[in-house]
């Protein structure tokens, strides 16, 4: 790297910074104090010991933006990428899409094959860990189990070693499939606007056949896990249907023609908290239907329906705040693509009597639904005849100046929109990533719980573990504003009483 | 995993888009110059589980990354072997998960390094986008460079050549 580029752009970035933080002292509120890069969930007791406040907080990673001026808008899918190592797959594909509509450029159809199967690989592997490892003990080994048997460890002593090494075994395939096309499974180089990279050889294709086999009866193995562990435990039921646990909002996820969940393309879809379809649009439009709500709490941005308008953390058709992510993605559409997928989300809310559902802890149930889809798509592309194709990449041709791209991460709708000269250098870049699009939704989620949860001044560990799982459902993973751990994000939860003196903290 | 038996890994840990976060990669890169054919250096931006199938297969395990103790000044060289993360919450998200990724490795019976040490220097600022170090992280490098390839040496010494001696 030329070391004059180099000052020029941590100048820019400095100045930025200033900017930022004169903007944000003069609206900073006591007692929050500055985020060290660690979530922060501020609670607040009133005279009786009940909550009167409870803040979730996150820290950002900041100046991305930034940073990106100036840099050729092809470098975008790569650098996006490596914002973190939680979801470089989802950058990299939204970075990929939204060349291509900066260069008004469709790739053939085993190309869009390619980065779909690719896609699906992720999908599947991204919810594997998170059902296993980073949401599934709080039910696999239970919510009120002591912290220390609280992680993998408990679920692997719950189902039995066999199945931890199922799951290693079986992610470490994934990963390996994904890294035979697209590279480093961290530093993907598959995606090219028009096309992509690499193609699958025909002598190869029997080892991805194996592995999405593999993949689907890990699938079905997982939602029978589910169903077994916490569909049969009442406790468990009562716990998800709880009122605590339930916000009435919009929700949306990309569907396709007929309007079924698809993680890599389609139209972005919004029902309402009734389940009337509010709105359905293409990515290009979503300034027209997102805008951007500031708190002076929070660094993170909270997203909202522009035509409803922000009223406020509040439920209800009145309020313009949504949700994304697994249970969103089920209720804004009318559907899965697959078969074992379809018979999974029809037994979901026919379970729950009610669509939409509202109940943030049925992301868990949801998230393994997704994962069902993903495996059978993964079997329906390996085995389709245009996959080996060489056939992989359209020339753009025409200048650049505007491209938007959008994918659904693992953890919700993610939004790339690059501008750029007619030599394709950045002029302005703006994402928005899965979580900030449920901001709203999970600072509310996080301070129903604890109003719910924490009467007279009493804090344990396990009440405080129930305020945790409100927001852990939604698989916060602030790490495109953080480089924080996938849900191990070191969290510090605090309790003041009414006359602001720390009473309570702990760190995980 | 066969090809990894006997061999030695050196894992950098980091993203070099946010400045300080990336020196662990940085000394990586100069480390691998250094080191014989029996050595493999490995960069990553990932933890939690995908360490597991880093580390699986080898015989000896140095990790490289940029910690924020908030203890010490900005270039300080610490090294910590994975039970001190037991006690300490994590310093660096990156460690987040290697307990029980080790935990996790030993109750599946998976082959993995007999010894694992953690080699860490104190950073300024591991949150922003910034391309280069901080002052006190760029003139510590040389000596946290120096002391993985000493770490390196003693467990050549041990057994096998694994640095190359300097011309």
């Amino acid at each position: 790297m030329d070391e004059s580029i180099q000052t020029v752009w941590n100048e820019a970035q400095a100045r930025a910074n200033e900017q930022y933080y004169t903007q944000r002292r003069r609206i900073t509120v006591d007692p929050i104090t500055r985020l060290e890069g660690h979530g922060k969930i501020d609670i607040f007791l009133n005279e009786q010991g009940d909550v009167e406040r409870a803040y979730f907080q996150v820290p950002e990673l900041r100046g991305f933006e930034v940073f990106s001026l100036g840099r050729p808008a092809e470098d975008m899918p790569q650098i996006t990428s490596r914002i973190c190592g939680v979801c470089p797959t989802a950058h990299h594909m939204a970075g990929t899409k939204a060349l291509d509509d900066l260069y008004r450029v469709e790739p053939p159809s085993p190309a869009r094959k390619i980065r779909e199967l690719v896609y699906n690989l992720f999908m599947l592997e991204d919810h594997a860990l998170h059902v296993y490892v980073l949401g599934g003990p709080d039910f696999i080994v239970g919510p009120d189990a002591p912290p220390e048997t609280r992680n993998v460890l408990g679920v692997i002593q719950t189902v039995g070693l066999d199945i931890g090494k199922r799951v290693i075994s079986t992610r470490r395939r994934l990963r390996e499939s994904i890294a035979y096309l697209g590279g480093k499974v961290v530093h993907p180089v598959l995606g090219l606007p028009g096309g992509v990279a690499k193609g699958i050889a025909p002598e190869d294709l029997p080892q991805f056949q194996e592995v999405a086999q593999a993949g689907l009866e890990f699938a079905l193995f997982t939602l029978q896990v589910f169903k077994d562990v916490v569909l049969k435990n009442p406790a468990y039921m009562d716990l998800i249907t709880s009122d605590i646990y339930t916000h009435r909002t919009y929700y949306m996820g990309l569907v396709d023609d007929k309007n079924r969940v698809n993680f890599y393309d389609g139209k972005i879809r919004v029902v309402s908290p009734e389940g009337k379809e509010y709105a359905k649009f293409a990515v290009q439009a979503y300034l027209d239907y997102i805008a951007e709500h500031v708190e002076p709490w929070s660094y993170v941005k909270f997203c909202y329906l522009k035509g409803v308008g922000w009223k406020g953390f509040m439920d209800g058709a009145e309020s313009g705040i949504y949700s994304v992510a697994p249970l969103a993605r089920l209720n804004a559409s009318e559907g899965m693509a697959t078969p074992e997928a379809q018979k999974a989300y029809e037994e979901f809310f026919k379970t729950f009597g009610q669509k939409p559902v509202h109940h943030t802890l049925a992301n868990h149930w949801a998230r393994v639904i997704e994962m069902v889809y993903a495996a059978e798509r993964i079997v329906e592309l390996v085995n389709d005849p245009e996959i080996t194709s060489t056939n992989l990449r359209v020339i753009p041709t025409v200048s650049p100046t505007v491209g938007v791209g959008v994918v659904e991460a693992p953890r919700g709708t993610l939004f790339h929109h690059y501008e750029t000269d007619e030599d394709g250098i950045l002029r302005k870049v703006n994402l928005i990533v899965a979580t900030q699009n449920n901001s709203a939704r999970m600072a509310m989620s996080v301070e129903k719980a604890a109003k719910g949860l924490i009467h007279g001044g009493e804090v344990s560990d396990a009440l405080l573990n129930k305020v945790e799982m409100a927001f852990r459902a939604y698989d916060p993973c602030h790490a495109c504003a953080t480089h924080s751990l996938p849900g191990q994000m070191p969290l510090v939860l605090s309790v003041y009483n009414a006359s602001g003196k720390l009473v309570h903290q702990q760190k995980r | 995993m066969s090809e990894r038996a006997g061999r030695t890994l050196v894992l950098a840990l980091g993203n070099d888009l946010l400045g300080d976060d990336g020196v662990g990669l940085e000394a990586a890169r100069q480390v691998a110059g250094q080191v014989d054919a029996t050595v493999d250096v490995v960069e990553t931006g990932e933890a939690g589980l995908a360490l597991l199938e880093m580390l699986e297969g080898y015989a000896r395990a140095l990790l490289i990354d940029s910690v924020v103790t908030g203890r010490y000044p900005p270039g300080t060289i610490l090294e910590f072997s994975p039970d001190d993360f037991r006690r300490v919450v994590a310093p660096s998200p990156h460690y987040a998960g290697l307990p029980e990724v080790l935990e996790m490795a030993r109750r599946l019976e998976l082959d993995f390094p007999y010894e694992i040490r953690i080699l860490a220097m104190e950073v300024l600022n591991p949150y922003e986008f910034l391309l280069g170090f901080s002052e006190p992280v760029h003139e510590n490098l040389p000596r946290f460079v120096q002391r993985a390839l000493q770490i390196l040496g003693e467990w050549r010494c041990e057994n096998s050549p694994l640095v190359i001696p300097p011309r």
